[in-house]
């Protein structure tokens, strides 16, 4: 292979990897949780300005032409460590806000005013991140103990890969396959009847929101560390919808299954519009990929809301002890459909909201 | 002193344009309980149908009207052939709300496919400049101004006076009880959403003649704006809505005209955050919206 074949492989494989993260954060907030995180993308960039700063050293290098807060040059993980930190601060305080009593679709848009303005306060005050420009030329960690560009690349696709297995199997598996999963399954199929038996539904929400959180930032870290640079224009609020696209048509609750919307939704549409010859005018490829993602989104939602790989009903034997409730179909604490997150009306989420806020 | 009286005469402009986009996206919200993000775009595709109109000679109240029934027509045929079909696929709350954001994007990017990243300016002459010490507004600022005013009041005399208002209040109320008590439920939410779509072009044509430029993005950018005016009243009431938006509208532009211009969706913003917060269902939400927004 070419050179440059080699190195398109290899940053292919770490959007690979940061999109297999994307997509398990969310998931965990909303397939397995029920949040509607419209800000994702929010925590992402989060993740990623805080990796940016503590890695590029005083505002004064490159000839102090960006400006920005912080500043420092820390060894290789910190930076990367303190990215999941921060975005999951920031999603720890945002969650305190969003999450307590509002209703699922108001959470959704209250999260997306967030994100917004997250955006509009970067870009309008350039001193704190830089402004609409964004941060570039931030050093790649350990790229100095490399001596051929192409072997750092592979070092990099292996710290990805090596990420991405660490937060499979000490973070999402965990979560997903344990009674924790169970209960966070249930505030999503059927949050009051989790209320009543004993479940601490903001109290899970909020752990699962700064969970997915940190595992956002963390995508954001790595990826900007590799990339080098980051600008508003790359966080705006509808890159989430990718996000959401790629769990819809993968799978919502299902690990695997969303891994498949991450190679199918980001990582392919991304690939195929480099080789449709540029028809039009340059900015009307990207503007009909944009019409296609909303499209997909909406067929899937249409022609199949569980997505190619559904999460697999798990149900529970009537008459085992303690379980004189649960059954498929029924109100039953695991056997809801995974669409139905919040209910389908006012008077349900009455009910939760009261109960969830008197816990 | 003088900045605070001036930014003030903004400040009334801009709650007027918010006033006309609040009520009508709280209206869906009251009638359909959909959140309907694509309500910005629509207004941006109704701002672009003006434009047309505009190139081919129409004049600002020719404008206004076309802009309206373009955004009427647009918001009908979403409801009808959009929302309603996944409605009664059970779709989730949540889902309707990305249902409607994939539509956002598809409008959004359908518009910046047909007509460019570039920006646009309607050509409608420079009005004239009213001062009243330190107050100044354009002619068509205090047309804005008055616009907003009498489309508040017919809106208050259609929902209390007639039977299509009344119809709609009770369908927004109870929808089933109100199909049973024989009210033709379909026809009064279609007209709701003709009447809702009809302000909210109204709203896209004024933000664009008060804002001189706009392009594929404008109207989107105006809806978190619109949505907090929305969320800030209590979703889905009329009344709380012109109240968000006068609040807002005022907060807005006294601290972007005395504290700094960056800060203009910042405050408003941190006042939604407060309101929810404080009293999550909104500043005019009673008994009913309270179990809405609980």
């Amino acid at each position: 292979m070419s050179a440059a074949a080699v190195f398109y492989l290899t940053t292919l494989l770490v959007y690979v990897g940061v999109d297999i993260l994307a997509v398990w954060s969310l998931n965990l907030q909303w397939g397995i949780a029920g949040i509607p995180n419209l800000a994702w993308i929010l925590f992402q960039s989060a993740g990623a300005y805080t990796a940016a700063v503590l890695t590029l050293g005083p505002s004064s290098g490159n000839g102090g032409f960006q400006s920005y807060i912080i500043g420092a040059r820390l060894p290789f993980p910190l930076p990367v460590l303190a990215g999941g930190l921060v975005a999951g601060a920031l999603a720890a305080l945002v969650g305190l806000v969003v999450l307590r009593r509002l209703r699922g679709d108001y959470q959704a848009v209250v999260l997306l005013v967030i994100t917004v303005t997250a955006t509009l306060l970067v870009e309008n005050f350039p001193r704190f991140l830089n402004g609409p420009a964004g941060l570039a030329l931030i050093p790649q960690p350990l790229s100095s103990r490399f001596a051929s560009s192409i072997g750092y690349a592979w070092f990099y696709v292996a710290l990805t890969a090596a990420v991405c297995a660490a937060v499979y199997f000490l973070v999402v598996r965990r979560i997903t396959g344990s009674p924790l999963g169970r209960a966070l399954r249930a505030t999503r199929d059927c949050d009051f009847a989790a209320a009543a038996l004993g479940k601490n539904i903001v109290g899970l929400r909020l752990f699962v929101f700064v969970v997915g959180g940190v595992i956002a930032g963390i995508s954001g870290a790595l990826l900007v560390e590799f990339i080098t640079a980051w600008s508003p224009g790359g966080w705006m609020y509808v890159e989430s919808l990718v996000v959401f696209t790629a769990i819809i048509v993968g799978g919502t609750g299902n690990d695997f299954g969303v891994m498949a919307g991450a190679l199918l939704v980001p990582v392919l549409f991304n690939e195929i519009t480099r080789y449709i010859p540029t028809f039009g005018s340059p900015y009307l490829v990207d503007a009909l990929q944009w019409v296609v993602i909303g499209g997909l989104a909406l067929l899937f939602m249409w022609f199949r809301p569980r997505g190619l790989f559904p999460e697999r009903r798990r149900t529970m034997a009537l008459g085992g002890p303690g379980t004189t409730v649960a059954g498929p179909g029924q109100a039953g604490v695991e056997a809801g459909r995974p669409g139905a997150s919040q209910g389908s009306g006012a008077g349900t989420s009455t009910a939760v909201g009261g109960a969830g806020s008197g816990l | 002193m003088s900045t605070l009286i001036a930014s003030v005469g903004f400040g009334l402009v801009t709650a007027s344009i918010l006033a006309l986009a609040a009520v009508g996206f709280t209206l869906q919200f009251g009638i359909s309980n959909l959140l309907n993000l694509a309500y910005g775009d629509t207004m941006t595709a109704a701002a672009f149908a003006a434009y047309l109109a505009n190139r081919a000679g129409a004049d600002l109240w020719l404008m206004l009207l076309i802009g309206g029934a373009f955004g009427a027509v647009v918001s009908l045929a979403l409801n009808r052939f959009v929302y309603t079909p996944f409605r009664r696929r059970k779709t989730s709350l949540f889902g309707m709300v990305i249902v409607s954001l994939s539509v956002a994007v598809i409008v959004q990017n359908l518009l910046l496919a047909g007509f460019g990243p570039s920006f646009f300016t309607y050509q409608i002459g420079q009005s004239r400049t009213l001062r009243a010490g330190s107050l100044a507004l354009t002619v068509n600022q205090l047309l804005i101004i008055a616009l907003a005013v009498a489309a508040m009041l017919a809106l208050h005399l259609l929902l209390t006076r007639t039977r299509l208002g009344k119809a709609m209040r009770a369908t927004s109320t109870n929808p089933s009880l109100a199909l049973g008590c024989g009210i033709n439920t379909t026809r009064v939410v279609g007209m709701a959403w003709l009447l809702s779509g009809f302000l909210c072009g109204v709203a896209g044509v004024v933000l664009v003649a008060n804002t001189t430029a706009f392009q594929s993005t404008t109207g989107n950018d105006f809806l978190v704006l619109v949505v907090a005016a929305a969320m800030l009243g209590g979703v889905g009431k009329p009344y709380g809505a012109m109240l968000g938006a006068l609040v807002l509208g005022l907060v807005t532009e006294i601290a972007a005209g005395i504290i700094a211009p960056g800060l203009k969706e910042g405050f408003a913003f941190a006042l939604l955050v407060l309101v929810l917060l404080v009293r999550p269902q909104g500043l005019f939400g009673d008994a009913t919206s309270r179990a809405v927004a609980a």
